[in-house]
């Protein structure tokens, strides 16, 4: 009889789960594994929210792209030590642009944007975030809206003092830096630092943005600067000066830079044995000239690029009053390849000519050349014209470096690759008396060449080579060196 | 460097370098060298008219240039185109003589002379002079032993008293440039010329550190006049100091102090001098004398 009687299906709650198998859910007695699925899963499932949160969001916004709606005010908030008139003038000229279509979201959104770029891009900020709000004007109207920037500055004032050694060099140096100094984005800078070879240098520089889309920035600064030549010249040399400058662009772009320099240069504390030519070289003189520079690196690393090029042009004109006249112009170029996997060639060139209008050109202004950030495997500043021990220098100059550089065997990630170069350059006095193109050509067909192999240490920011090589072709006034030479520096050829 | 280390190359390592560079071009020529010196130069301060004179402004210069003039030389060239920088120790007057000139020269450093020459500071000119026209005797030109040691009263009376009052008539130029300078040349010091150093302007027991010095400006002219007064009277008709038969270095110093006297812009200093009618006498006479026996060098002539 209870055979026949019905039986009620077991019951089932209506939220049982059902899945199966459910989402890999493990043993919950190993609590550890369970904790760890369960977190993944909840990550999992945010993510979920947050996308479709993000897709509904823009569902909405694209939406109402055409939706009318006014930017009322700009508000800036925590930016308490910055001029408000600094911000207007960064913020206006983007409220102001296309008056002529109907504001709408769209391009609400894309000013907000705009001014926020603007806002990072003055690095006064640490932290900026855009609210859209309705507008808290009573006046309003009903597609007003305020832009609210939620911003935190910076730290105000920035002190470093370090010491480094290298290169036969040993330094100190103290850097004190003020942001944002008079509210303006204005940057202060002052740097001192002594050394052995360097001896003293410092620089005060007072740079501040010049147009409102922060691409233009002028500059003041006042430097001086005490050099040790008593290696290749017998003689010290003290700088100092003022310049002024106005800098626009970036640098993969092509950055431009145009100033202004009045400087006072001292070539004194000679040595002893110091040459007749250095002595007649001594004492003070002024330069006062203005300069245009363009440079544009494209290299995916300064120190060791594989890829991109880098390239600098600059000339100088000096003769509005002080005691130098002359016109002067350089040009730098670096091309790096990677050939197959690990393998880098790199070729630099560079060339430089000091064309000086009447009387004799100064010691300061001519080109030195040679030594291992140059053309390797000759003497620090040790090619070109000399009078006995001293390099007078020259108003000629062309320099090329070819280099293969690669990993080291089975290890290449380390820093330290080997690298095997050819140099060659010359360093020439003008004769004006003949065309420049056959000093040139001239100079070209005489050139001073060097090979070897060696090691270059990446060691940020700067680069370190050992170098073992020889000079192939010389000139006999040229200074040479065979063997080991070790060089510290940015710019290699 | 390896000679320092006491360590010296391997052979094979020395052969191997002996080798390079395989090919040599010849030496790079500049017009920046300096041009080979072919006659004994002095280095000098510009003078007070650098277009029409060739005597120095400067009073240690020009004390130089009067001794190797009244020692008989003759010929010399003069440049101030070199800046005091570029003197031996920052110090004009430098003699550039030629190596076959000087009196220890081998025969084989006068027979490879290049034109460079040597430098000679100050102190070494009368040795060189000495190896030119012979050295003098024990009275230096003096006429006795008492007038020899006599002179020496004299040049410390030049050196002190008149010295001090000619610095203090030119007033230190302290221009923009010099100012901002990196390598400041320090004068010889006011202090250091007198024959009583003057008192710091604080005391010992005051509580300011010593600074600066109290200068007698009365005591110096008073001095100063004296000395004047005394010189023109030594003097007298005399055609050399102390009754000498030819110029002595006594002549070369009172000479040199006379002259810059004469061109100074003090008129109280000036008219010391020009009262008295046997010093412009005789200065004008010396002065005829030690111009003659310099020519401006070539060089600063066609720049």
């Amino acid at each position: 009889m209870s055979d026949l009687e019905p039986q009620a299906p077991p019951l089932q709650p209506p939220l049982h789960n059902t899945s199966s198998p459910r989402d890999r859910e493990p043993d919950p007695t190993d609590i550890e594994k369970y904790r760890k699925w369960w977190e993944e899963r909840k990550l999992r499932k945010l993510r979920g929210q947050y996308e479709s949160a993000l897709v509904q969001l823009s569902e909405l916004v694209n939406g109402n792209l055409s939706t009318p709606l006014n930017i009322a005010s700009v508000r800036v908030r925590g930016a308490t030590r910055t001029r408000e008139s600094f911000l207007g003038s960064i913020i206006d000229p983007v409220l102001q642009r296309s008056h002529d279509e109907v504001p709408t979201l769209g391009t609400v959104l894309h000013k907000t944007k705009e001014i926020k770029s603007l806002l990072e891009e003055t690095d006064l900020f640490s932290q900026v975030e855009a609210v859209i709000d309705r507008s808290r004007d009573p006046l309003a109207h009903p597609d007003d809206v305020d832009v609210v920037f939620l911003t935190r500055e910076k730290g105000r004032y920035f002190l470093n003092t370090s010491t480094q050694v290298g290169n036969n060099e040993g330094g100190a140096s103290a850097t004190c830096r003020v942001r944002n100094a008079f509210g303006g984005a204005e940057t202060f800078e002052a740097n001192v630092a002594f050394a052995t070879k360097t001896r003293m240098s410092y620089n005060a520089s007072l740079s501040a943005p010049l147009t409102s889309n922060l691409k233009t920035r002028g500059e003041f600064s006042v430097f001086g600067m005490e050099r040790d030549n008593s290696s290749f010249a017998s003689s010290s040399e003290g700088v100092r000066g003022l310049r002024a400058l106005v800098r626009t662009g970036s640098l993969p772009h092509g950055s431009h830079e145009v100033g202004y320099e009045a400087v006072l240069r001292h070539i004194g504390n000679l040595t002893p044995s110091a040459s007749i030519s250095m002595r007649e070289a001594a004492g003070q003189s002024v330069k006062s000239s203005v300069y245009h520079s363009w440079t544009r690196d494209t290299r995916d690393d300064r120190i060791l690029g594989t890829r991109g090029s880098y390239a600098k042009f600059f000339q100088e004109f000096a003769g509005l009053g002080g005691d130098t006249s002359f016109y002067k112009t350089e040009a730098q170029g670096q091309i790096a390849r990677s050939l197959f996997s690990g393998v880098t060639l790199s070729f630099a060139a560079r060339t430089g000519v000091l064309w000086h209008l009447g009387g004799r050109s100064c010691f300061s202004d001519r080109f030195q050349l040679g030594g291992p950030v140059s053309v390797r495997m000759f003497r620090m500043n040790g090619m070109g014209p000399h009078d006995g021990v001293d390099s007078l220098g020259g108003n000629l100059f062309w320099s090329t470096g070819l280099s293969l550089i690669s990993d080291i065997p089975r290890k290449p990630h380390w820093p330290v690759k080997t690298h095997l170069f050819v140099n060659a350059g010359r360093l020439d006095a003008l004769d004006k008396s003949r065309p420049l193109l056959d000093n040139v050509l001239g100079s070209i067909s005489k050139p001073s060449i060097s090979a070897g192999v060696g090691l270059v240490y990446k060691l940020d920011p700067v680069r370190v080579e050992v170098n073992f090589g020889v000079p192939l072709v010389a000139s006999k006034s040229d200074g040479t060196r065979k063997g080991f030479q070790v060089g510290i520096g940015l710019d290699f050829l | 460097m390896s000679r320092a280390l006491g360590i010296s190359l391997p052979a094979p390592l020395r052969h191997f370098f002996s080798l390079f560079p395989l090919y040599t071009h010849p030496a790079i020529e500049s017009p920046d060298k300096a041009r080979p010196l072919t006659s004994p130069t002095l280095w000098i301060h510009v003078p007070w008219s650098p277009d029409a004179d060739v005597l120095s402004s400067d009073v240690e210069c020009l004390k130089w240039q009067a001794y190797l003039a009244l020692r008989g030389l003759s010929d010399i060239a003069v440049r101030w185109d070199i800046a005091v920088d570029g003197a031996l120790d920052a110090r004009l007057p430098n003699l550039h003589v030629p190596l076959k000139t000087l009196p220890a020269a081998s025969e084989e450093v006068k027979a490879q002379d290049d034109g460079e020459g040597e430098l000679l500071p100050a102190h070494l000119i009368p040795e060189w002079v000495d190896g030119q026209v012979g050295a003098m005797d024990e009275l230096e030109g003096y006429v006795d032993q008492a007038t020899r040691d006599e002179s020496r009263a004299w040049v410390a009376l030049l050196e002190g008293n008149v010295h001090a009052a000619l610095v203090l008539s030119q007033p230190s130029s302290s221009s923009f440039l010099s100012l901002i300078s990196p390598y400041q040349h320090k004068t010889r010091p006011l202090e250091t010329v007198l024959p009583h150093p003057p008192a710091p302007l604080f005391g010992i027991s005051s509580l300011l550190p010593p600074y600066g010095t109290h200068i007698d400006v009365e005591a110096i002219e008073q001095q100063y006049r004296d000395a004047i007064a005394s010189l023109s009277e030594r003097l007298g008709t005399d055609k050399w100091f102390l009754g000498s038969s030819s110029p002595t270095a006594l002549d070369a110093l009172v000479f040199a102090y006379l002259h810059c006297i004469l061109h100074s812009k003090d008129h109280t200093l000036r008219f010391e001098v020009t009262r008295r009618v046997n010093l412009v006498a005789w200065e004008r006479r010396v002065q005829s004398q030690v111009r003659s026996g310099f020519r401006l060098v070539p060089v600063l002539r066609s720049s």
